[in-house]
């Protein structure tokens, strides 16, 4: 018995190495990223392996103001900040609903916000834009953050119908008794009460949005978002390749902060999704 | 009621409307100024003669075909890691690190590194290899863009089997260990069977994900081409809608798209079903 547990951990330790390569191999891209940001156009072409020997920030200052990182970064803050928060109310105030409240059709309705998972917006591209210009929502910062919120919508319904599925009932039914209306008792019980949900929501939606291009490259032709701007700077600066990698540590420094930051919830909330379904 | 409304008003309007919406301009000659006429099946026929149709859904097939790689390798690394590898800590946390980063991200960094004076050539080259232009060439920009794609989301799909992994007995797997079984004999008779549900579930989450999530990385990695050669399905709708301004053949290629996608939902729930009543 002990021959094969030896066995098995030297089989382990040999996996190791080809399993460290892979983990080695996920952070080198944004090392890359980094490490050439901070490189004079000459000193990448010199050596475009080496550590940027004499870190310059020149590159960040260009791509901030020259390419209009700026401009770009500030719409995805909006849109992003818009939508997550925007998110947040309408899920908890249908997951509320769906979890606590009896009405006809409850069932039948939790089915069709589920059933639109299965309408990505690729499905509905023509009729989505035609919605969109119909309702003047097109180069609009409020038609991007609702558009996200209904895209991105059926998930966070499900994680705070789920949630609020678990709290005792005794809750809500003690609150009325005091006599406070239906409002009250989501604003002063269900809300501070789905904090921990809403929260792991709030991160996870702000990863979808930030990241998004689709969405954004179809509604806000003018006003760009941060990865339709960085997508259009591959382009017009393939010879500068330190000014380009600078703007994608702009366009990664959130995410990568909210990463190290929130490492767990992210962890926990995509399994928790992956395993409901 | 009324605190439903806004959730159902969103996904109405900006989903379920549009679908019907769009099945109905499927079947008319609508330019994006132009409302049309009604043609019936006209833009489906037409997409059957169409090579850039054609092409599109003989590379979701190889898309489809590689679904086996993208479920399997995060599998066997997830079994390695609850098996209690070396640093397994480490592996869990870094290899998601790349499925959080947006695809524009990842695709331009990846632009750089496999262009053809990029820095993958220059270190073949070093090795006294002739570089490949990795995403310029018919042959290898498909391949290269999935393989980008699996590197990408395999993190995804370790944690999905590291949570089915937690519902492996732990007695079973002792059991067999002192019934002197080799460690693969654990894996193929123990773990993997116990694993089923996962794998199912995974393959049709990937397969959905395949078919709907690889826009944005080839958007920047190669726009579709060279010629149609990265050209999947997603992108197509999006090329015809915009830059062919064919908005109508579009909304016939999303039906397309739309009855794979729900085929594969269909599967999904049953999955989720029977699960469930086991």
């Amino acid at each position: 018995m002990s021959g094969a547990g030896k066995r098995q951990r030297l089989a382990l330790r040999i996996a190791a190495v080809p399993m460290g390569l892979l983990a080695l191999s996920c952070l080198y891209p944004i090392f890359f990223a980094i490490n050439n940001a901070f490189k004079t156009r000459d000193d990448y072409m010199r050596d475009r392996f080496g550590l940027a020997t004499q870190p310059t920030f020149d590159n960040f200052v260009q791509a901030w103001s020259r390419a209009h990182l700026n401009e770009y970064f500030l719409n995805s803050v909006i849109a992003t900040l818009g939508a997550v928060i925007l998110l947040m109310v309408v899920s908890s105030m249908a997951g509320f609903a769906l979890a606590s409240l009896r009405f006809p059709y409850r069932r039948f309705l939790f089915a069709v916000i589920l059933s639109s998972l299965m309408i990505p917006v690729q499905v509905v591209l023509v009729p989505f834009m035609r919605t969109m210009l119909a309702l003047n929502l097109v180069n609009t910062h409020i038609g991007l953050i609702l558009s996200y919120t209904a895209f991105f919508l059926p998930f966070s319904v499900y994680m705070m119908t789920a949630f609020y599925s678990g709290l005792p009932r005794e809750l809500i039914e003690a609150a009325r008794i005091d006599g406070a209306k239906l409002l009250q008792v989501w604003w002063h019980v269900m809300l501070p009460l789905g904090m921990p949900a809403l929260v792991t929501l709030a991160i996870l939606n702000t990863l979808s949005c930030w990241n998004d291009i689709l969405i954004s490259l179809l509604v806000m032709q003018k006003h760009r978002t941060l990865m339709v701007g960085i997508s259009a700077l591959k382009g017009q600066y393939s010879d500068q390749i330190p000014l380009f990698t600078s703007g994608i540590v702009i366009a990664a420094a959130p995410i990568v902060v909210l990463y190290i930051l929130f490492q767990r919830r992210i962890v926990s909330g995509i399994a928790v999704g992956a395993v409901k379904g | 009621m009324l605190f439903l409304l806004p959730a159902i008003l969103l996904v109405l309007v900006f989903r379920i409307f549009p679908l019907f919406w769009g099945f109905a301009i499927s079947l008319t000659s609508a330019t994006s100024t132009d409302p049309g006429q009604f043609i019936g099946a006209g833009n489906y026929l037409r997409a059957l003669d169409d090579p850039n149709f054609r092409s599109a859904m003989a590379n979701a097939v190889a898309v489809l075909l590689s679904v086996p790689i993208f479920v399997t390798i995060p599998m066997l690394l997830a079994i390695l890691i609850h098996q209690g590898v070396p640093g397994r800590t480490f592996f869990r946390s870094v290899y998601f690190f790349p499925a959080i980063l947006s695809s524009v991200i990842i695709g331009s960094i990846f632009s750089v590194v496999l262009s053809f004076n990029g820095n993958l050539n220059a270190l073949l080259n070093l090795a006294g290899i002739s570089g490949v232009d990795w995403l310029g060439h018919s042959a290898t920009a498909l391949p290269v863009t999935l393989a980008i794609q699996c590197w990408s989301t395999f993190g995804m799909g370790v944690l999905i089997f590291l949570a089915g992994l937690s519902t492996v007995s732990k007695e079973m797997v002792e059991a067999a260990r002192l019934d002197g079984a080799k460690m693969w004999q654990i894996w193929w008779h123990v773990i993997i069977p116990e694993l089923r549900p996962i794998i199912e579930f995974s393959t049709v989450i990937t397969t959905i994900g395949l078919l709907t999530s690889m826009f944005g990385l080839i958007y920047v990695l190669t726009g579709g081409g060279p010629g149609t050669a990265t050209t999947v399905p997603e992108y197509l709708i999006w090329a015809a809608q915009g830059r062919l301004n064919r908005p109508a053949y579009a909304a016939a290629v999303s039906m397309v798209l739309f009855l794979m996608t729900s085929i594969l939902a269909w599967l999904q729930i049953r999955i989720l079903s029977r699960n469930a009543n086991i």
